[in-house]
């Protein structure tokens, strides 16, 4: 329990360094692009992979689901209001997240205990603006582009999956998803992308940052691991939080 | 015309440790002791993140389904949805995904630092073979683990849609429960289960298979524990797809 209170109150210090680093100062812009380009285009083809297969799978679940009591015909609005809202931008928070968070986790604690850190400590270059700044402003940038992404391939892998392989009219689905899809919707599943984004940049610098030089190359492991699940399970849970404050 | 190969060959060579570990574990000796050993310390690790991920997916499924019921006056019915979703898909789903990126990755990172360190190799020349004694528990605890964890989310997602439709969001109890009893089938639950011990095994073998591949130093256990959980992810997505699709086709 004093363990994790422990953790809970580093990770908030750590929290307002970086959030001092993040807003006060630009950060070193090759060093932002290059974290974007890794963070964003790199995530690309995995996420749409799975956002395809979720839209798919989204339609044929919700079919069998609603074929019990009869209620097929609202396909489209589960499948909109669902997938738009909910379903993608937090499977591109938990899989995204899981791939760069990892990343960015194992690079720091990598860098931590062969003592680099400590090394551009003494140049005095600071860490947070230099290394930990440049990947908050990546990836809470990324994602929520991402996230715009998976929403759009998901909608068409969702109305794939309706009209080719169920055989449901085409129109009646279209016309459902217009009306209850709007670009409020589609606003709020990128502004979800913007938080989950920044916080899971945050937790996995956090990871990555505490890593201690006499862990070795296990800390990087435990560093990574902890990135990837307590990210994936706090972007559950804020999304509940989103979701409650904006629909409840 | 080379990646295809290479892909080709991965598939080959995953098929292979397929059928090694399919071999071992129907053989004996085995060591039951270790898989227990393994099975406790997956429980106490996942059951935590497992069951704080999938609680908020069944009042998510309360609050965004109670908006569409409600454009039809039918918000009596939503447990019917709620429980089908929760039991047959999201349940299953999401508890795999959580095993394969708390326990998938670090049975990748555990056998790929014994394989980094030379331990492997020295249980080999131990004639204990490696196979037998790190992989074959690991797959066989991830495939037991899995479900059992599943009935723990089917519980909290149910409890936690309930929650949201019946005190905050005005669905009649009594309705909730009816609907919920009237829809819910033993197979519901046996498919979510089912589906389970698939991933669970998928995320075993996986993870061993991946770990028993590591070669060079830290990195390369990063990396194995890494691409655990992303291919982990992948498969169980595809496969969860491909299993609808049976199920729906076969009427079940």
């Amino acid at each position: 329990m004093s363990e994790l209170l422990r953790t809970l109150s580093d990770f908030l210090l750590f929290a307002r360094r970086a959030l001092a680093a993040q807003f006060t100062q630009i950060p070193p812009l090759p060093e932002f692009a290059r974290h974007f380009y890794q963070a964003g285009v790199g995530s690309v083809g995995l996420l749409t992979i799975l956002t395809v297969f979720a839209g798919l799978n989204l339609s044929v679940q919700s079919y069998a689901t609603f074929e019990r009591f009869g209620g097929q015909d609202f396909l489209g609005m589960f499948a909109g209001i669902g997938g738009v809202r909910e379903l993608y931008p937090v499977m591109a928070a938990v899989v995204c997240g899981a791939r760069i968070g990892a990343n960015l986790a194992a690079a720091l604690a990598n860098m931590k205990i062969s003592e680099q850190v400590e090394a551009l400590e003494v140049m005095s270059v600071d860490p947070m603006r230099h290394l930990v700044a440049p990947r908050l402003w990546a990836v809470t940038l990324a994602l929520p582009v991402l996230c715009g992404y998976a929403n759009v391939i998901g909608i068409g892998a969702s109305y794939a999956g309706a009209v080719w392989q169920l055989g449901l009219d085409g129109g009646t689905f279209r016309s459902q998803l217009a009306e209850v899809v709007g670009l409020s919707d589609l606003a709020v599943g990128m502004f979800k992308g913007l938080v989950f984004g920044w916080l899971v940049a945050l937790i996995a610098t956090f990871h990555g940052y505490r890593a201690a030089k006499k862990e070795g190359a296990e800390g990087v492991g435990i560093a990574t691991n902890r990135a990837i699940v307590h990210g994936a399970v706090m972007c559950i849970l804020l999304n509940l939080g989103i979701s409650w404050l904006l629909y409840g | 015309m080379r990646p295809m190969l290479q892909l080709l060959a991965t598939i080959g060579a995953g098929f292979s440790f397929f059928l090694d570990v399919l071999h071992t574990a129907v053989t004996s000796p085995r060591h039951i002791s270790e898989m227990l050993r393994i099975m406790a310390t997956l429980v106490k690790r996942c059951i935590i993140p497992v069951g704080l991920a999938v609680a908020p997916v069944g009042a998510v499924i309360s609050l965004q389904g109670l908006e569409i019921f409600r454009m039809f006056g039918l918000d009596r019915m939503l447990s019917s949805l709620l429980g089908t979703a929760i039991f047959r898909e999201y349940s299953p789903a999401l508890a795999s995904v959580m095993v394969a990126a708390q326990a998938g990755s670090s049975i990748a990172a555990r056998i790929g630092t014994m394989k980094v360190r030379g331990q492997i190799d020295a249980l080999a020349v131990m004639s204990v073979d490696p196979m037998r004694y790190v992989v074959v528990p690991g797959v066989v605890a991830c495939m037991l683990v899995t479900p059992l964890l599943n009935v723990l989310t089917n519980v909290l997602g149910v409890l936690s849609g309930w929650v949201f439709a019946v005190p905050l969001g005005g669905v009649n109890h009594g309705a909730f429960i009816e609907h919920l009893t009237a829809q819910i089938t033993p197979a519901d639950l046996w498919v979510g289960l089912g589906k389970c011990a698939l991933f669970g095994t998928a995320v075993g073998l996986i993870a061993g298979y991946l770990g028993m591949g590591t070669k060079g130093g830290a990195e390369a256990v990063g990396k194995a524990a890494n691409d655990t959980v992303v291919y982990t992810i992948v498969l169980i997505l595809l496969v969860d797809y491909v299993v609808s699709m049976a199920l729906l086709g076969a009427g079940i």
